[in-house]
């Protein structure tokens, strides 16, 4: 920037008699950036094929950086999550905390979570654990699309993907370590530390993780549903603890990475464990300037929601899961306006009963093969770029899902628009399959229109507004029934039809000393909805356990230099649940909350250290987290104030 | 009214917030037509050298700023701005703004045979006639050349100058 700034002096000044030419090849296009253009001007391959600005990205994309992480003091992603327009927290089942999104339920295998581009989602239900789970410590970005990622990312993609990239991967370039402890009432409320160390090298690169973490869920009391025996004290009866432990090693364009992650959670009657393997190798092969192939072979290894009865000591469920993926993608920048990106996957998977209780019709073992086959397509013209893509993917036992994709963006000057209608596909998992009723279940389909508009007003300040209409045909969806004999069926079916529409906005002012991230998100029931799981006969303006308007404010302010002050804010609608009953159980509203949360934070530029300390509700609001669908568990009662202290050490390696 | 009034007030607040919020660097056209310039030489050229602008570009007030009156190589730089055609005549360098793109046939028809460089704001306008269309490149700001159009009309330039050309035709 110095370099251009002495350029365009010396060009207006005209008194340099020998302009270096050379130098003209590297004058900006574009005015001095601020932070928030930089934000914005950082290009991304999450949504496409070639690496576009958030702005013209084919997808409605919201990107958080490690900056604005460890200034807010978040103490999981959930922390974070919640600060994105149109996302929310609901449990699922057994405490496991899942993301909703846009007024839906989506940790049913529609969105999908990649860390360092390794799928997060179990292999037999396609959910994801939340709370307390990822080493956010550690990350160096998120970039979330609020919407569907299919015809790139596939079957557990429908509504949204959360892509997860630590710094192991890119910026540190040393040994750093972290701690977080939080104390919530009388009780410790959680502790996680980790440590990490990355060396990058002009060939070779590598870098190794550790971090292991312990929490409870809530420190109040949890009454179940049904109201038999007395209410539990989850400071004692309630946990989610975090292992991970990832490696990297990168040689010239060939890559290595491992990772083994753990997540124990328990409700005061069950205990449920995730323990997951995973390994990749990937080869960036430059066939020629223009063109890049990339295989890769990647291997998973999981024991998904194993779980233990607490009061008969036993597993209830216990099965393993494996699978064996190749693929093959192909990069062509056919011109400067024209890139090709396209590839073929194939996958094996692999389900075992560990409890040998012929759990896969009659059988322990149950085998999936996949394929799936993709292309987009990117036209950068002047008026608008086009994105034009497909996905086809089939597995051995279901029908294949066909699934194409059209996008129109463009950025001119200070305004941009983006026009997207994509469909999207869930892919039934195994255990979709082998509990489908009657034996049969398809894939669920989702068509999502969205539009957006933004205007940057100032360098610092910028408006984007959305609107979406998300309709999800033949939804898979969990039902459990009672038979005369007391005990319960659970089965999947495909119900025709469900999803929402609304609108997100957010407006985001950046200075140098402070910024402001403010958004708003809204969202109701489409007209036809079919899956009664997911309803109250209290309101139909809004689904069970999700919010329908959501206000958030994320902001800092630099006290001092190295000290800054983080306020957070996040207020959400009333929702609504079914609470503890004797009978059947009752229907029951949660109130709107307001979540503040402080956070002081101070990194002295002298030393590698730096010290924050917190507090999350602030106001005790404890907004609870109810189940997201009619499934017999009450809502998991809010953890009251937390008071954080976080702290971190950094030694960079002297640079080669 | 009051409400009326606050409207206004707003619409006020977001204009000026408009007029700060320039995000193409002009500038830097600016810089490169000077580079232009210092590195090429037009036949039986007058002592005063003159830039046209066609149409409406931010880049006229950047050039009419750092670059009228300035003397390159022995030539008084003259800007001017032309809203149709009839304007463009005698000039030594045509500036065709975005929203004149469509007009580049006929400037080309215009100054045919004329010692004048068409330069292009809109990129791949070398293709239709221009001698030079700018060209944002990963963020920088670049430009293709058309030599044969160069050389038709007489107008040299510098080897160098022309090397930093993003394609050459």
């Amino acid at each position: 920037m110095k370099r251009f700034i002495i350029l365009v002096f010396a060009g207006l000044g005209f008194q340099a008699q020998a302009q270096d030419l050379d130098s003209l090849l590297n004058i900006s296009a574009y005015t001095q950036e601020s932070e928030l253009q930089e934000q914005l001007n950082h290009a991304t391959t999450v949504a496409s094929g070639k690496a576009l600005t958030t702005r013209e990205t084919p997808g409605i994309l919201s990107v958080v950086t490690a900056d604005e992480i460890q200034k807010a003091g978040a103490r999981d992603l959930t922390d974070i999550l919640r600060l994105i327009p149109g996302f929310d927290i609901a449990q699922d089942l057994q405490f496991v905390v899942g993301a909703g999104m846009r007024g839906n339920w989506a940790n049913d295998g529609k969105i999908l979570i990649l860390l360092n581009g390794f799928p997060m989602n179990d292999l037999l239900y396609q959910k994801n654990a939340l709370l307390n789970h990822f080493p956010v410590d550690f990350i160096e970005r998120i970039e979330i699309i609020r919407g569907p990622g299919s015809a790139l990312y596939g079957g557990s993609a429908e509504y949204g993907v959360i892509n997860i990239i630590t710094k192991s991967t890119e910026s540190l370039n040393g040994i750093a370590v972290t701690g977080a402890g939080g104390v919530s009432r009388d009780s410790l409320g959680r502790a996680n530390a980790g440590v990490m160390a990355v060396q990058h090298g002009k060939n070779m690169s590598w870098d190794i993780s550790a971090y292991k973490g312990k929490s409870i869920v809530s420190d109040q009391s949890y009454q179940n549903m049904s109201k038999r025996g007395p209410a539990q004290d989850l400071r004692r009866t309630s946990y989610a603890d975090p292992v991970n432990m990832n490696l990297g090693l990168q040689y010239k364009n060939l890559s290595f990475r491992t990772m083994y992650d753990t997540y124990d959670v328990s409700e005061p009657s069950v205990k449920t464990s995730f323990q997951q393997y995973f390994a990749t190798l990937k080869y960036d092969w430059k066939v020629a300037q223009k063109i890049t192939i990339t295989p890769q072979i990647m291997f998973t290894h999981q024991t998904p929601w194993s779980t233990w009865n607490k009061s008969t000591n036993a597993y209830t469920f216990r099965t393993q899961a494996s699978r064996v993926t190749g693929n093959l993608l192909v990069n062509y920048d056919v011109s400067r306006k024209i890139n090709i990106n396209a590839g073929a996957l194939y996958y094996h998977d692999k389900a075992e009963d560990l409890l040998k209780s012929n759990h896969y019709n009659g059988s322990n073992y149950m085998n999936l093969y996949n394929y799936a086959v993709f292309a987009q397509g990117l036209l950068v013209h002047r008026l608008a770029n086009v994105t034009l893509g497909f996905r086809y993917e089939k597995n051995s036992r279901t029908d294949g899902a066909f699934v194409p994709r059209l996008a129109l963006t463009k950025k001119i000057e200070n305004f941009h628009f983006k026009a997207l209608y994509s469909e999207a596909f869930r892919t039934p998992s195994i255990e979709n399959i082998v509990l489908a009723q009657n034996g049969k279940i398809s894939p669920e389909r989702t068509h999502v229109f969205e539009l957006e508009v933004g205007y940057q007003f100032t360098p610092e300040m910028l408006i984007a507004v959305n609107g979406f209409s998300l309709n999800n045909h033949n939804a898979i969806i969990y039902a459990n029934e009672e038979q005369m004999d007391g005990s319960f069926i659970s089965y999947y079916s495909n119900y025709s039809k469900t999803g929402t529409q609304g609108i997100e906005a957010i407006y985001s002012i950046r200075k140098k000393k402070w910024y402001v991230n403010l958004s708003y998100s809204y969202a109701r029931p489409v007209q036809g909805n079919t899956v009664t799981s997911y309803t109250i006969s209290l309101s139909d303006k809004q689904y069970l356990g999700m919010l329908s308007h959501k206000v958030t404010l994320n902001s800092n302010v630099t006290l001092i230099k190295g000290l800054s002050l983080n306020p957070s804010v996040i207020v959400g609608s009333k929702r609504y649940t079914y609470t503890p009953n004797l009978g059947p159980p009752a229907e029951g509203t949660l109130p709107a909350y307001t979540l503040v949360n402080a956070f002081l934070r101070y990194e002295p530029a002298s030393l590698p250290f730096t010290i924050g300390a917190g507090v999350y509700d602030l106001l005790n609001q404890r907004p609870a987290i109810p189940q997201a669908y009619d499934g017999d568990y009450a809502a998991i009662p809010g953890k009251s104030r937390e008071y954080i202290l976080k702290l971190s050490y950094q030694f960079n390696f002297a640079k080669k | 009214m009051k409400n009326k009034r606050n409207f206004f007030f707003i619409l006020i607040l977001i204009a000026s917030f408009h007029a700060h919020a320039q995000t193409t660097n002009y500038q830097s056209y600016a810089v490169l037509i000077h580079g232009l310039i210092k590195y090429s030489a037009w036949p039986n050229q007058q002592s005063e050298f003159k830039i046209t602008v066609l149409g409406n570009s931010k880049a006229y007030s950047e050039m009419e700023k750092s670059l009228a009156g300035k003397n390159i190589n022995g030539h008084t730089i003259r800007v001017d701005k032309a809203e149709d055609i009839a304007g463009i005549q005698g000039a030594d360098i045509v500036y065709i703004s975005e929203g004149k793109s469509n007009a580049i046939q006929e400037v080309v028809k215009a100054t045919t045979n004329a010692a004048a460089i068409i330069i292009t704001e809109r990129e791949g306008l070398v293709r239709k006639g221009a001698g030079i269309s700018f060209i944002i490149v990963d963020n920088k700001l670049r430009f293709d050349i058309n030599n044969t159009d160069l050389e038709k009309r007489q107008i040299k330039v510098s080897a160098q100058f022309a090397s930093l050309a993003n394609e050459t035709l």
